[in-house]
């Protein structure tokens, strides 16, 4: 291992040559997002919807027009954070961090005394999504950096530990933003997407979850076939790893369904590319392919959570503010379909099944964010959820840059069921 | 009756008022830009692009983007170090709202057909519309500068334009220099 630098150097320079050389002469099927646009939809207006970078006072929040069951109530709980959207909570749950994609920061709320300020922790990252925090340490994750902050809540100058190289992550981008979460193993497990809308992944270093060590080692990769899923958590009674996935584009309004998936042991199949939702076949990667081949050995999904819905964060409720049927059930964000003419999602909604995934069912829960399906009215895209210590339940609002807090307390003349 | 007309034009001359002077506050914070990018937002120089007739959101989001200092170039991030939401926000309007044109250069007959037929094969159009006029984050690609058009897409394809969305690096994935120079001169010669 002890070569010279300089040879490591030169090694490294050669070989970047010769990938350059083999790039020019065979450059690699394109994994763009288009790719699997049928001639049929040519001439289709769909394109992703428009985030907003600037911050929104929460005088312009329309708050009131949200809908929840009777009992629940939102509140704006934090504002002026673009483009935030995954939530970590310190142990003491008095420090929240956001991660963002576009604009590249992290934000840091501090909860006092029902008052609550935001400052910028780290900014010029490259999509910093993925916000983590385990034993004092808050773990940053964008496409291309793992930083780890350790001791930020008491010392809010704590200068990041570079920890990059120890998480090997690849080098396309696309769909390679993260949701990250330690499990109740104590692992961090971090998602790899497909750099694509759809493809066969270049490498097999795509399209899968791996869990790792806190600091980077012993990566195993636990699930395969999975096109990018940015939201898991862990059932509170088996601690299986529970996870949202986005379906491909561009095949049509109605299929296929996002996924919400369930892993029972290390290792199983979700089947991208060449079999999706409830055993959907690609039309381009497993064209001609039947069923029964495209889909052999692949877990199928707990259930189908509606075409491009863009399924987000899920939690499993543990807290005992919200009444009993709420236990053990998940809330899942959608925050909204682009790739169909009549939108869909643009709300939370409730999942409830079995520990081994039977007879999972999806009950709208947050609502009011979507104004007219056919016109792509809206006004917010809610993309993450967080359980505070009182059992009440943060939902930030990706597009304009704000976190709701939904609280319960049973009507008036109604008992807590 | 007479008081409530007065009311009206008390009201109409207020609103004309605040548009006018907020129009006034734009300009004069573009005062800097246009060395570059031109009164008219008509750029004036290599390899600089024209602003005029840039959807809002796009200007806003690529503006926020330098502010932050994850684009754009030394000098741009320096006029822009912080420059607060409000004033990116009048700076965006005030560009959106002038009326785009391209630059007056020759056609390359071939070239341009080219271009074109690369734009159709990649479905460029989907997202920055048919006639390349951009919509929300999607920019206009009608009338931009040749030069600045070929840099940017091959810089996105190299990597090397980072703090947007993945998507045009993976949509411009494996397609050869002397393609994308062809696409760029087929846009900058759309009107």
């Amino acid at each position: 291992m002890k070569k010279n630098a300089f040879a490591l150097a030169a090694a490294g320079t050669l070989a970047f040559a010769v990938q350059c050389a083999l790039a020019q002469d065979k450059p690699k099927p394109p994994p763009a997002w288009h790719q699997g646009k049928p001639p049929a939809m040519a001439d289709s207006k769909l394109a992703p919807l428009a985030g907003k970078m600037t911050e929104t006072p929460a005088s312009e929040i329309p708050i009131d027009k949200i809908k929840l069951p009777p009992g629940f109530t939102a509140e704006i709980w934090a504002s002026g954070l673009p483009g935030g959207r995954a939530m970590a909570l310190s142990d003491s749950g008095k420090k929240v961090w956001v991660g963002t994609r576009i604009i590249g920061r992290v934000y840091e709320i501090s909860d006092e005394g029902g008052k609550r300020s935001v400052r910028v922790l780290v900014d010029k990252l490259t999509q910093p999504a993925g916000v983590a925090f385990k034993n004092g340490s808050l773990y940053v994750f964008a496409i291309d950096k793992v930083l780890r902050f350790d001791g930020i809540e008491g010392n809010p100058n704590a200068a990041p530990v570079d920890m990059t190289k120890a998480f090997d992550l690849p080098p396309e981008q696309h769909h390679n933003w993260k949701y990250v979460r330690f499990g109740p193993d104590g692992k961090l497990y971090v998602p790899f997407g497909a750099p694509c809308n759809i493809c066969v992944p270049p490498t097999n270093e795509y399209a899968q979850i791996r869990r790792y060590n806190a600091d980077g080692s012993g990566k195993e990769v636990i699930a395969t076939g999975v096109r990018n899923t940015v939201g898991f958590d862990f059932h509170p009674k088996t601690g299986q790893l529970w996870f949202t996935d986005h379906g491909r584009d561009w095949m049509g309004n109605k299929t296929p369904d996002d996924e919400l998936n369930r892993v029972d042991k290390p290792g199983n199949n979700y089947g991208f590319p060449y079999c999706h939702a409830n055993g959907v076949v690609d039309p381009d990667v497993a064209k001609g392919r039947s069923k029964a081949d495209a889909c052999k050995g692949v877990t199928m999904p707990v259930l189908n959570m509606g075409a491009h819905a863009a399924v987000m964060g899920l939690e499993f409720y543990t807290g005992s503010m919200f009444p009993k049927e709420y236990q053990g059930a998940m809330f899942i964000a959608r925050k909204g379909s682009w790739n169909r003419e009549d939108k869909i999602g643009f709300d939370v909604v409730t999942v409830r099944a079995s520990t081994d995934g039977k007879g999972a069912k999806m009950t709208p829960f947050m609502t009011g964010f979507l104004e007219d399906a056919k016109t792509a009215k809206f006004w917010g895209r809610p993309a993450y959820l967080a359980q505070m210590k009182d059992g009440s339940l943060l939902v930030s609002d990706e597009q304009l840059g704000a976190i709701y807090r939904v609280s319960y307390s049973a009507p008036a003349g109604g008992k807590k069921k | 009756m007479p008081s409530r007309i007065a009311g009206r034009w008390a009201a109409g001359l207020t609103a004309f008022l605040l548009i006018g002077s907020a129009d006034v506050l734009a300009e004069k914070r573009a005062e800097p830009c246009a060395k570059c990018h031109g009164k008219d937002g008509i750029s004036v120089k290599e390899g600089v692009p024209s602003l005029a007739g840039q959807p809002k959101v796009f200007l806003e989001n690529y503006l926020v983007l330098t502010r932050e200092g994850l684009r754009g170039s030394d000098e741009m991030r320096t006029l822009l170090r912080g420059m607060r939401d409000p004033d990116i926000v009048a700076l965006a309007n005030h560009y959106s709202r002038l009326a785009p044109r391209s630059l007056p250069g020759l056609l390359d007959k071939a070239l341009y057909e080219r271009g074109r037929r690369i734009a159709v094969t990649h479905h460029c159009g989907t997202c920055h519309v048919k006639d390349f006029s951009g919509q929300q984050q999607m920019p206009r690609l009608a009338g931009q500068r040749e030069d600045f058009l070929a840099e940017a897409m091959l810089a996105y394809r190299q990597n090397r334009r980072p703090g947007g969305d993945t998507v045009m690096a993976a949509s411009l994935h494996g397609i050869p220099e002397s393609d994308l120079k062809a696409l760029a001169h087929y846009l900058s010669r759309l009107k």
